[in-house]
C-alpha cells in the first residue's frame, strides 16, 4: 500500500496558481524524486507536505488517514520531517541547541538538560556516520555545507518516517554529498520514505526508485527510476510552449561591444564571470535560480561591491553606485526584480515616475520647464502605449504590466543605451508580455544593448540572440543559434558533473 | 531584495578550537566590563569609601528601577523587538501605588497584585497587537506608551500622592549585611540563568534570531511575542514598584527617563539591537556604568548637565565596540 497519497492538491498566492491538481504517490522504503523546473511546484507541494503552508483545495492521505497539518508541529506529529532548502535553523544556538530545537530534554525545572543534551546529539551523528560537527559551536560559525548538515541532523533527530531533502546536495562538497546520497539509500533499506529534491540528474539517476515530475504547477507524470530516459525527463519536464507570445527574431547586433565583463566576481556567489554583450544584441542569463544571475545584475548595475573589469562601449568603467550608474549616454539602466519597491514609486504620478531621474533635464537656473517635459512625457506614454487615463494618474493604480511600461519609459528617458533586465515580465499578463517582447526588440533594432534575464525559461529560448547559462557563480555556457533550447540550457545547467 | 537565495558555497571548516571566535562574541560584555572597572576606578580615586559594602548597597539602590525596567528591555531586545511602552507603564504604575497604598498591609499586596497583573496584561497586549496586526513594534509600544501616560495622568495630574513609611524602608532593609535591593539583583541574575535555559527562553531568543527559521520549526511567533512583551509589563510594573520605594510618591511623568536608557544599559552590556545575541549580566552592568557616571559627574564637581554627554559617548563607544567584533568575527568566518 502507498504511504502517501496525494489528489486534486491545489494551492494559490493571490492571484498565482502555484499548485493545481497534482497528484502523488509514494510507498514506504522507497526514494522518490521530484524533478521540474524552477517554480514548477515543488517547492509549494513540499511546503504543504510539510505543515509550512495550507493547501487550498485537494486532499493528502498518510497511512490512509486524511493528513492536513496546520503548522510544522502537525507535520512531525504524523512522522514527516522537511530538510528545508531555505535552512531552518538559528544562527545565534549553537550546533545541539538547533538539531533538538523545541524538543530538548528537560529537568524538573523546565530547563534544558545540557549533558542529556550533548549525549543524543552525538548519538545521532554516530548513528548516521555524520561528518564531523562541533555540538557546541554556535550555528553562525559554520559554513553553508555544516549548516546543511546540520538541518540534515535535525529532521533525522525527529525520526520521521517520511523525509523531505529539499535539494540538500546541493550545497555539500562532493564527500559530504555522496555520504547523503549513501545516507538516503540507507534510511529507504530501513523502510523510510525519502522524498528527494534535486537538480543534478546523475544523483537522481543513482538513487532514486521512482520520480514524479511536476512542470507549471502541474504533476505531468510519475515514473519508475529504471523506466524512462534522460531524454525523456527532459521533455516532459519542459513541456510544449505556445510560441504565438513572441516577436520575430530578427538579428541586429553589430560588431561594436557595448559591455564587456572580464573576471566579474562578487563574495561567494559571482565567481568570474566573463562576457560581451554587443550593440543591437538581446543576451540572456539563464540557468538555474540562484546560480548567481541577481548577483551579476546587481554587480553590474553597482549595487553590490564587486570586482573583475567592466567596458562601456570600449571604455574602462568603474560602476560604483546606481546614480553613478544611471548618469548620461554610456551609462547603465536597470529595471529592478521587485518594481513595487525598488522601481516604482507608487503614490507619485505616472509623469513624476517618468521624469525623476532625469529631472536635472528639463530646468533651467533651477526652474522646471513643465512645457518640455509634458512633451517627452507624452511621447513615451505613446511609445510604451502605457494605459493611464492621465499622465498625472498614480502609478500604483496602473495595472502590473503598465507599471513594468512606466519603468521602461524611466530608464529610457535616461539615455542609457546599455539596459540591464531582471525579469522584466514576472507577474505581468500575457497580453503585455508579448508587448515588452516586441519592446525589447524595437530597441535592440535601435541600437541598444540588452541583458535579459527570466525566470522564465522559454522567454530566454524565444527573445534573446544568444544566452548565457551560469552555473555556481560562472557562465557555464554560451548558447547560439540553434543550439538556443530549453533542453541545452537545462543541460548546461544540470547535466555536467560539478567540480568538487 | 531577498537574502532568502543561496549562496554557493560548499566549504567544511577546519577541526580546531574556535577560541578567538568565542572572545570577539563576548567582546560586547567585556568592553562593558572594562568601562565599568574604570569608571569605578576614577569614582574610588576622586571619593573615599567607594570600595565598600555600603557604596555596593547605595549604587544598586540607585539603579535597580533602571535594573529592572532593563530586564524587561533585555528580553524584547532578544526577540528582536524593542518596548517603549514601559515608560507610561512605569508613571501608571507609580500613580496607582501612590494614590491607592493605604499602611493596610493587605490592601499594598492586593494593588501590587493589581500593578503587577496590569503590567503583565498590558505588555501581552502590546505582544498580540505587534502579531496580529502585524506592526512595528516601535510604532506599538509608541502608541500604548501614549495612552498609559493619558492615564496616569487622568489619575494623577502632577508629582504627589503617598506610599506607606514601612514601604519606603523596604529598600534599606539588610540580610547578611546587603540590602533589598542587592538581593533583588542577584535575584534577577537567579531568574536569568534559569529563564535562559528554558524552552521559552530559547524560544525567545530563537525568533530574534531569526524569525523565520523559528516559525519553520514550529514556534508560535504570537506565543513569543505576547510572552515577551507580557514579561517587559511586568518587569516594568516592578520598576514602578521599587521606584515608589526611593520616591515615596507617584508621577505621571517619571517613566519616560527609563525607556532609553533601558535600551543604552542593554546595549553597553552587549545585547544586540537585533535580536538573538545578549545576556541580562551585561545589561546590568550597562545600568551600574550610566548610574555611576551620575556619582562621577556629582563628585567632579562639574555641571549635572555632563552626564547625558557621558552618558552618549559611552553608548557610543559601546556600540562602536560591538560594531568592531562584528566586523572581525564576520570576516573571520567568510
Amino acid at each position: 500500500m502507498d504511504l502517501v497519497t496525494v489528489t486534486g492538491l491545489s494551492k494559490r498566492y493571490g492571484g498565482i496558481v502555484a499548485l493545481s491538481d497534482a497528484t502523488f504517490s509514494a510507498r514506504a522504503g522507497e526514494v522518490h524524486a521530484l524533478l521540474g523546473e524552477n517554480g514548477a511546484g515543488k517547492s509549494t507541494f513540499i511546503q504543504i507536505l510539510s505543515g509550512a503552508v495550507q493547501h487550498d483545495a485537494g486532499a493528502i492521505m498518510v497511512d490512509g488517514r486524511d493528513y492536513r497539518p496546520a503548522n510544522p508541529d502537525g507535520a512531525q506529529a504524523r512522522g514527516i520531517a522537511a530538510v528545508f532548502q531555505e535552512l531552518s535553523l538559528i544562527p545565534d544556538l549553537t550546533v545541539e541547541q538547533n538539531i533538538w530545537f523545541r524538543r530538548e530534554p528537560l529537568t524538573p525545572l523546565r530547563t534544558v538538560r545540557r549533558a542529556e543534551l550533548r549525549r543524543r546529539t552525538l548519538a545521532l551523528l554516530e548513528k548516521y556516520d555524520f561528518p564531523p560537527l562541533r555540538p557546541d559551536q554556535e550555528l553562525r560559525r559554520l559554513t553553508l555545507a555544516e549548516r546543511q548538515i546540520v538541518e540534515i541532523a535535525k529532521g533525522l533527530a525527529k525520526e520521521p518516517r517520511i523525509l523531505i531533502l529539499d535539494e540538500a546536495t546541493s550545497a555539500l562538497p562532493a564527500r559530504e554529498a555522496e555520504w547523503l546520497l549513501k545516507l538516503t539509500r540507507q534510511l529507504a533499506a530501513e523502510g523510510r520514505l525519502v522524498i528527494f529534491i534535486s537538480h543534478r540528474m546523475a544523483e537522481v539517476r543513482a538513487i532514486a526508485d521512482r520520480l514524479t515530475i511536476f512542470r507549471n504547477g502541474r504533476t505531468v507524470a510519475a515514473h519508475e527510476a529504471g523506466a524512462v530516459s534522460d531524454e525523456e525527463i527532459v521533455t516532459q519536464m519542459i513541456g510544449r510552449h505556445l510560441d504565438r507570445l513572441y516577436p520575430e527574431r530578427v538579428a541586429t547586433a553589430t560588431d561594436r561591444i557595448a559591455l564587456k565583463v572580464t573576471g566579474l566576481s562578487s563574495g561567494s556567489r559571482l565567481s568570474g564571470v566573463d562576457f560581451a554583450l554587443r550593440e543591437g544584441e538581446v543576451l540572456g542569463v539563464g540557468g538555474l535560480q540562484g546560480h548567481g544571475q541577481r548577483e551579476l545584475f546587481q554587480a553590474l548595475f553597482g549595487a553590490t561591491r564587486a570586482s573583475g573589469r567592466l567596458e562601456l562601449w570600449g571604455k574602462p568603467a568603474s560602476i560604483g553606485n546606481p546614480r553613478q550608474a544611471l548618469t548620461g549616454r554610456d551609462g547603465i539602466a536597470l529595471v529592478p526584480e521587485d518594481r513595487r519597491g525598488q522601481g516604482l514609486l507608487l503614490t507619485k504620478s505616472v509623469r513624476e515616475n517618468l521624469t525623476l531621474s532625469v529631472i536635472g533635464r528639463f530646468s533651467r537656473r533651477g526652474f522646471l520647464s513643465r512645457q518640455k517635459e509634458a512633451e517627452l512625457v507624452r511621447e513615451m506614454v505613446g511609445f510604451l502605449r502605457i494605459k493611464a487615463d492621465t499622465p498625472e494618474q498614480a502609478a500604483g493604480t496602473l495595472s502590473g504590466g503598465n507599471q513594468q511600461k512606466v519603468i521602461f519609459g524611466k530608464m529610457l528617458l535616461t539615455e542609457a543605451r546599455v539596459l540591464l533586465l531582471y525579469d522584466p515580465t514576472r507577474g505581468v499578463d500575457v497580453g503585455t508580455k508579448g508587448e515588452i517582447f516586441q519592446l525589447m526588440r524595437d530597441l535592440a533594432a535601435k541600437g541598444y544593448a540588452i541583458l535579459f534575464h527570466s525566470s522564465d525559461m522559454p522567454e530566454l529560448v524565444h527573445v534573446a540572440d544568444r544566452v548565457l547559462v551560469m552555473r555556481n557563480g560562472r557562465v557555464a555556457a554560451t548558447l547560439e543559434g540553434e543550439r538556443i533550447s530549453e533542453a541545452e540550457i537545462l543541460r548546461a545547467a544540470m547535466l555536467q558533473r560539478e567540480a568538487a | 531584495m531577498s537574502i532568502a537565495e543561496r549562496p554557493v558555497e560548499d566549504k567544511m571548516s577546519k577541526p580546531g578550537s574556535d577560541w578567538r571566535g568565542r572572545l570577539l562574541d563576548r567582546a560586547p560584555f567585556l568592553v562593558a566590563c572594562l568601562m565599568l572597572a574604570l569608571i569605578v576606578g576614577i569614582y574610588g580615586s576622586l571619593q573615599s569609601g567607594v570600595f565598600s559594602l555600603d557604596e555596593l548597597n547605595l549604587d544598586t539602590a540607585a539603579a535597580m528601577t533602571l535594573m529592572l525596567a532593563a530586564t524587561g528591555q533585555t528580553i524584547v531586545l532578544l526577540r528582536g523587538g524593542i518596548d517603549l511602552s514601559i515608560g507610561g507603564m512605569i508613571s501608571l504604575g507609580t500613580v496607582i501605588a501612590a494614590t491607592r497604598f493605604t499602611d493596610d498591609p493587605a490592601t499594598v499586596a492586593l494593588w501590587v497584585l493589581v500593578i503587577l497583573g496590569l503590567g503583565l496584561v498590558i505588555g501581552a497586549l502590546n505582544g498580540l497587537l505587534i502579531s496580529l496586526l502585524k506592526l512595528q513594534p516601535f510604532l506599538v509600544t509608541l502608541a500604548t506608551w501614549s495612552i498609559l501616560n493619558g492615564a496616569a495622568m487622568m489619575i494623577l495630574p502632577t508629582d504627589g500622592g503617598s506610599v506607606p513609611g514601612w514601604w519606603v524602608g523596604f529598600a534599606s532593609a539588610q540580610l547578611l549585611g546587603l540590602t533589598s535591593p542587592v538581593w533583588m539583583l542577584l535575584a534577577l541574575l537567579v531568574f536569568w540563568a534559569w529563564f535562559r535555559a528554558t524552552r521559552v527562553g530559547i524560544a525567545i531568543q530563537a525568533t530574534g534570531s531569526n524569525e523565520k527559521s523559528a516559525f519553520l520549526s514550529g514556534v508560535s511567533i504570537t506565543r513569543v511575542n505576547v510572552v515577551t512583551y507580557g514579561l517587559s509589563g511586568l518587569f516594568a510594573a516592578g520598576a514602578a514598584l521599587y521606584l515608589t520605594t526611593q520616591t515615596g510618591a507617584g508621577s505621571p511623568t517619571i517613566g519616560k527617563d527609563y525607556i532609553l536608557p533601558s535600551v543604552a544599559a542593554a546595549v553597553i552590556g552587549g545585547v544586540s539591537l537585533f535580536g538573538g545575541r545578549g545576556h541580562l549580566a551585561g545589561t546590568l552592568i550597562g545600568a551600574f556604568v550610566l548610574t555611576l557616571i551620575g556619582n562621577l559627574v556629582f563628585v567632579m564637581h562639574v555641571s549635572s548637565y555632563w552626564q547625558p554627554v557621558a552618558s552618549g559617548v559611552i553608548l557610543l563607544l559601546s556600540v562602536l565596540a560591538s560594531s568592531v567584533a562584528e566586523k572581525a568575527a564576520r570576516g573571520r568566518v567568510q
